[in-house]
């Protein structure tokens, strides 16, 4: 299949994933018209916001064939990394959020480095660097005054508001942070040079290295992008609680891979987007957000969420089996008798 | 030549528990003991059951997230009936829910062409919510003490008859994989979909066996846990599907399919539920559990790729020396 | 075509939903009190028994409770279940905090929606909520634990005053606040008041609330010190899983003492194989029962101030105590408050049928 009509189908799966979220938005409304204030709608974005932003990510490394699942483990080390430095070190907030970030990053490159160099499989390694990491995020406490069981809190407002402020009141900081992080994964993916790299490294790893392309550093950087995303919603998550924790993220690990995959990556690599994949986390959080204002009870949630996306995905993939489609035809010629 | 391929990498995993069970036995003589050895066996019997399952889905080339979720429903379902003391139909019970999920895994994956990920994963989280339907959040206890004793009784020293009938199934496994006509198109099926389809190999059916076999051995590790614990929380089987699919890959067999046998699947699978005990013995504070269990993954993982690429170069030479030289005797006899 | 099916599936999913929905009436069209109670996890013996009590409870005295929570216990998911009650329109809530300080600043805004805000189990910072249904200080309940260990060494035939003990810890994990802070109290008394007990594992044992891994590391640790006297569980499903552990090696109350908190129901079979002497926990139904009645209380208007003693129907009367009763560091105010539980049980062979959670 040439670009232009694998470009195409993914549109056709934007466009759909677009049609379901104004479904989703239109049905729980009618059911719970609270769920239709600005305020509520907006600001429910706020919970399930760190999937969100991971998953734009981590989109970057299933393009490449990999699998990245120590993403919630790096979101939890960056926490108790910036409590720490913070809160014993004495340093500066935005300084101990940098150095976050370089920790995110030196994570994604370890496990980076085992998958693209040594040829480990990513899921194994990743499993690894998710024990690794929070693991190292419990070590971490150690060296703070505070037993690990009590969170970090006490930041200063100007931090939290970050994570909890909005725009004309209506708006979370959260969203417009993310939808900035939308449009530059955007541009890096799809507009760049490396973005394009990224794809062909998906799409036969030995066809890029033979056309030139360090294969290798390109799928070890997606990884490095990855902890670096895990990390950026480490520090909205520890702003947004108010709290610096070790265990944050822990849950968020096969959502994200959900989201990703829902979005139209393949996790066989070569295909994928992150418009997708954002629309497809703001899908499965809003789809969670307006059952439980239909009153479903919490513990139910994530039926609807693997019926979505088994139906979803069957609808895209059942479209290309020819034994189906022929025999959808064969009742299109019967109507038509 | 594929049996010869596949016994090194099998090898490497009973290598490192060798290797890892020495060390810790260096550092804290007790964990060397009879006893415990048999111990580590005998808890591993679950991961084993698993492994052994998870293992025919990942030879043939596709993978199913849903073994922890389908572990504990059989749990939950079977266990409810063996509370109230039918044994037998919460055995029968735990095995239709095995079977049904595997059917429907099967299905969407073979049918309806949905990937292997994506089913598993929906059907996964359809599952765990359904756990929480049935056992309205409450556990299941109070499991009778006969029941419980089956997991402790001893076949002859201290193996325990179902570690030993695991042993059993895992040789039968290996047999049929191996030896049988029919065994070997898991194989095949993993190494070259397109391949087998063109010999013939029906690719649907062998997926879709791979499939139930991996959701009923799901099933049964599932009777096998209530016998074990005594008691089943609706989080039961959590996370197992990461680390029967960390066994499996520790044991030899490539997420891509076509590589390894249920010998490594079974290896791998001690080497797994044996780490917590050993950090145990190890007397580490246990705030470093997750450092080391991480680190010990890490490097089990690197050392076993780079030693398998190594015997990948080998035997890559062997084949185009082979063929070389192949084509250079009909050249020769051409003339 | 592949717009069509969409369409289709779209309305499927709508179609499903609208099931699930059915299911429950949205809180709002309620004419009654609604509490959302809400766990620290779901599927776990302790919280289900306390929704029960709450349950049963509230049909009684006429108002809705609604349990709502998360099957795993994280800050995160705690806030996201708070925020749908804010937003489901819930007149009050009656939370057991996973998290010290995380919670704080959702707790604030129900506050400032009008919504009740009383804890149990786990509290919160004290100027966050109204007021906390407490177990019992911290040490207490570490006392209470170690007490319970020392009869039992006394039982079969140990001095625990005189005798070298060797004993360890095994919980959930080192991240949840209460069964830290039982942990720590319960150490700093046996500093004092038996300083000839040797604690083999300073830095405790964690099965994570996973009955599989409670079962291995109690094997694991039964192995690794043959010759251990005492083992103390504060976690409910360390505890059964310790018991069964010891189970399957043979071993019983006469060769070590196990002890901790859990629900009577868990424990009984134990007990009746000899396995563990004594336990112990709380009325989790009547402390379930007593947070979501305070919680309606409020929510119907009335206040509550350091001082007052409430009646409460069924249960008797309760005080408020200021908070620092159960931290001298606390933060206090005439309307933030503390509720102490009359009593904690300890369950043995001879009590342990007439409880039923």
């Amino acid at each position: 299949m040439d670009k232009q009509t694998l470009g195409k189908k993914l549109f056709r799966w934007e466009s759909a994933l677009v049609l379901l979220l104004v479904f989703e938005v239109l049905v729980f409304g009618a059911i719970n018209p609270k769920f239709l204030m600005p305020r509520v709608l907006l600001g429910s974005i706020n919970n399930f916001m760190s999937i969100c932003i991971v998953s734009l990510f981590v989109t970057f490394v299933l393009i490449t064939g990999g699998i990245d699942i120590q993403a919630g483990s790096i979101v939890g080390l960056t926490s108790i990394v910036i409590g720490v430095l913070w809160n014993d070190g004495g340093l500066n907030i935005y300084t101990a959020c940098l150095v976050g970030l370089l920790v995110g990053a030196t994570c994604g490159l370890l496990s980076g480095f085992f998958v693209a160099y040594t040829g480990v499989q990513a899921m194994v390694v990743t499993l690894g660097g998710s024990f690794l990491y929070s693991g190292l995020a419990l070590a971490v406490t150690k060296f703070s005054s505070t037993e690990s069981y009590k969170g970090i809190s006490g930041f200063p407002e100007s931090f939290t508001a970050i994570a909890k402020g909005k725009i004309f009141s209506i708006i979370p900081n959260q969203l417009v942070i993310f939808i900035a992080l939308v449009l530059f994964a955007y541009v890096l993916l799809h507009m760049t040079k490396y973005g394009r790299k990224v794809f062909l490294c998906g799409v036969n790893k030995n066809a890029a290295e033979y056309s030139g392309i360090n294969s290798r550093l390109v799928i070890m950087s997606t990884y490095v992008l990855s902890g670096i995303g895990a990390s950026i919603a480490g520090i909205l998550l520890t702003a947004y609680l108010g709290t610096a924790k070790t265990d944050l993220g822990k849950e968020i690990t096969l959502p994200v891979i959900t989201a990703v995959v829902l979005g139209g990556t393949s996790n066989l690599g070569g295909t994928g987007g992150v418009i997708g994949t954002a629309l497809a986390a703001l899908l499965i959080g809003l789809l969670r957000f307006g059952l439980s204002m239909a009153d479903v009870n919490t513990q139910y949630l994530d039926i609807p969420v693997g019926v979505l996306l088994v139906l979803a995905v069957a609808a895209r993939f059942t479209g290309s089996n020819d034994k189906i489609r022929s025999f959808f035809r064969r009742f299109r010629v019967l109507f038509s008798k | 030549m594929n049996k010869k391929f596949q016994l090194p990498r099998a090898a490497t995993a009973i290598l490192f528990i060798v290797a890892l069970f020495l060390g810790i036995g260096a550092i804290n003589p007790a964990f060397l003991s009879v006893q415990n050895i048999m111990l580590c066996l005998n808890s591993s019997v679950v991961y084993t059951v698993v492994a052994l399952g998870i293992a025919f889905v990942i030879i043939t080339g596709e993978i199913d997230v849903s073994v922890g979720a389908t572990l504990g429903m059989a749990a939950a379902g079977g266990g409810t009936y063996i509370r109230d003391g039918n044994t037998g139909t919460g055995v029968l019970a735990a095995l239709v829910i095995g079977l049904v999920i595997g059917l429907v895994n099967g299905f969407g994956v073979t049918i309806l062409r949905i990937p292997s990920i994506i089913m598993t994963l929906g059907i996964n989280g359809i599952v765990r919510g359904l756990i929480y339907v049935y056992t309205d959040g409450k556990w299941v206890e109070n499991i009778p003490f006969e029941f419980k004793a089956l997991s402790q009784a001893k076949a002859f020293g201290n193996l325990t008859w179902f570690y030993l009938a695991a042993l059993v199934v895992m040789l039968l496994a290996y047999l049929v994989m191996t030896s049988t006509h029919r065994g070997r198109y898991f194989i095949a099926v993993g190494d070259n979909a397109g391949g087998a389809t063109l010999l013939g190999i029906p690719v649907v059916g062998t997926k879709l066996t791979g499939f139930i076999l991996c959701s009923v051995f799901a099933a049964v590790g599932g009777i096998l846990y209530v016998s074990r614990v005594g008691f089943i929380t609706p989080i039961a089987g959590n996370g197992y599907e990461m680390k029967v699919i960390a066994a499996c890959v520790l044991g030899g067999i490539s997420l891509t399919g076509g590589v390894g046998s249920v010998v490594g699947a079974a290896a791998g699978a001690i080497l797994m539920a044996s780490i917590s005990r050993v950090l145990v013995f190890l007397g580490l504070p246990s705030e470093y559990d997750n450092t080391i269990t991480g680190i010990l993954l890490i490097v089990i993982v690197v050392v076993d790729a780079l030693v398998q690429a190594r015997s990948t170069e080998k035997v890559r030479k062997e084949r185009l020396a082979a063929k070389t030289n192949s084509v250079l005797e009909t050249a020769g006899e051409a003339r | 075509m592949k717009k069509t099916i969409c369409i289709v599936l779209g309305l499927m999913l709508v179609a499903s939903t609208m099931v699930f929905a059915k299911d429950k009436p949205a809180a709002d069209s309620k004419k009654g009190i609604t509490v959302v109670f809400v766990p620290k996890l779901t599927g776990n013996a302790f919280f289900e028994s306390a929704n029960i009590g709450a349950q049963d409870y509230a049909k009684k005295h006429g108002f809705t409770v609604k349990y709502d929570g998360n099957p795993e216990a994280s800050v995160a998911n705690q806030v996201t279940v708070i925020d749908n009650a804010i937003n489901t329109g819930a007149d009050a809530i009656c939370v057991s905090s996973v998290d010290a300080k995380g919670l704080d600043s959702i707790m604030r805004e129900a506050k400032k929606a009008g919504v009740k805000v009383v804890t149990w189990d786990s509290d919160v910072s004290g100027d966050a909520r109204t007021v906390m249904v407490s177990q019992g200080t911290p040490d207490i309940l570490g006392k209470m634990l170690v007490d319970m260990l020392a009869d039992s060494l006394k039982e079969r035939g140990k001095n625990p005053a005189k005798d070298a003990i060797k004993y360890c810890w095994h919980y959930s994990q080192a991240t949840v606040a209460d069964q830290n802070s039982w942990q720590v109290a319960g150490e700093a008394y046996i500093k004092k008041a038996y300083p000839n007990w040797k604690n083999v594992a300073p830095s405790n044992y964690y099965s994570e609330q996973d009955a599989e891994k409670a079962i291995t590391i109690g094997e694991a640790i039964l192995t690794a010190h043959p010759d251990i006297d005492g083992i103390i569980c504060n976690d409910s499903t360390a505890l059964p899983g310790q018991a069964q552990a010891a189970q399957n090696l043979g071993k019983t109350k006469k060769d070590v003492s196990i002890t901790g908190f859990a629900s009577p129901n868990s424990m009984k079979g134990y007990c009746k194989a000899g396995i563990i002497a004594r336990w112990g926990l709380w009325d989790c139904k009547i402390q379930g029962a007593l947070g979501c009645y305070l919680a309606y209380y409020l929510a119907s208007g009335k206040t509550i101030k350091v001082g007052d003693k409430i009646n409460v129907p069924d249960i008797g009367t309760v005080e408020v105590f200021p908070n620092t009763v159960l931290d001298p560091k606390a933060y206090t105010a005439k309307d933030s408050g503390v509720v102490l539980l009359p009593e904690r049980a300890v369950f043995t062979i001879d009590n342990m049928n007439n409880y039923n959670f």
